[in-house]
């Protein structure tokens, strides 16, 4: 009886599967998951060291940040902003740069994508808190991005046209702590 | 397909990727993803195309020295910008984001293991 069950549990699970392996599936996420490098690449060019716009009047990322504080969206988050943050902008806004060039980079070519996807559901709550209220903002780009980013997550994507499909094999024959973990982020 | 040919046909595409971004020289405004001057120009299309023969030879060193190239390109690019222009490679953070990829992706292609052909394994896949 439990055998007859879980046959058809398993039948009903694999009709209701999508069809991934389909050339036109896998196509379609590849271009999803270099489309969202691609955003996160062209994005980062307007964060410009030194000061990332921290002048008068501010602009480009330091306008972005104050904006937690002049349209707060979290009240603990934009007492963190403004406490933390803007006296340590320099910092921040570096590590800004450099995860999202990372993003940008890592989710082009479809390498330890899963990783990458949380890194991007969290860069974009992140921005959400800051620039959710501010003026001429539409609050659904932001919830499009955090979607996406799971969609990434959920379907593998690295795995289709990225690199995370060419190496996983050989991480997952490996013996080492390195490859596997390369193995189970991916 | 045999690892080793994937390998080397995601080497080759990398470095086709390099070689095609040689066009943002040309694009400006909503549409430029990448910001390439004219030395930047000459990164992308001398390691793209050292990347491009890398795979189609199925040379790893070749690999490895494009990938090696990108990552000393974006690191430089990196430290242009800290002195608050985009100095003498023309380029800018997307520039960083996107030379930092090519390096990456095409180090771990040149490094993966590549599994030693069994009798089976070639009749299988051969």
């Amino acid at each position: 009886m439990a055998n007859t069950d879980h046959a058809v549990v398993t039948d009903h699970w694999m009709r209701a599967v999508p069809l991934l392996p389909s050339r036109t599936n896998r196509a379609m996420i590849a271009i999803v998951r270099i489309g969202v490098g691609l955003l996160w690449l062209q994005n980062v060019g307007w964060k410009t060291p030194p000061d990332f716009g921290r002048a008068d009047p501010p602009d480009g990322l330091y306008l972005s940040t104050t904006y937690a504080v002049s349209h707060q969206v979290l009240a603990p988050y934009a007492w963190l902003v403004d406490r933390l943050v803007l006296p340590n902008f320099t910092f921040f806004a570096w590590m800004v740069l450099l995860v999202e060039a990372a993003l940008g980079a890592f989710l082009l070519i479809g390498l330890v994508t899963r990783f990458w996807a949380v890194v991007g559901m969290v860069q974009t709550v992140v921005i959400m808190l800051s620039v959710l209220n501010a003026p001429h903002e539409w609050y659904w780009s932001y919830l499009l991005m955090l979607l996406v980013h799971m969609a990434l997550f959920a379907t593998a994507a690295g795995r289709y046209a990225g690199l995370d499909g060419v190496l996983r094999p050989s991480w997952q024959r490996s013996q080492s702590g390195l490859a596997r973990l390369l193995a189970g982020v991916s | 397909m045999r690892t080793h040919d994937t390998l080397d046909r995601a080497a080759l595409v990398l470095g086709l990727v390099s070689v095609v971004s040689a066009v943002f020289v040309f694009v400006h405004g909503t549409f430029q993803l990448v910001q390439i001057g004219a030395a930047g120009l000459v990164v992308a299309l001398v390691l793209g195309l050292l990347a491009v023969v890398g795979g189609w030879l199925d040379e790893r060193t070749l690999m490895l020295a494009a990938g090696g190239g990108f990552l000393i390109a974006a690191a430089v690019q990196l430290v242009l910008l800290q002195g608050g222009s985009s100095g003498f490679l023309g380029g800018n953070a997307s520039t960083f984001s996107l030379w930092l990829a090519l390096g990456v992706g095409l180090i771990a292609v040149g490094v993966a293991a590549v599994p030693e052909a069994t009798e089976e394994s070639v009749e299988v896949t051969g």
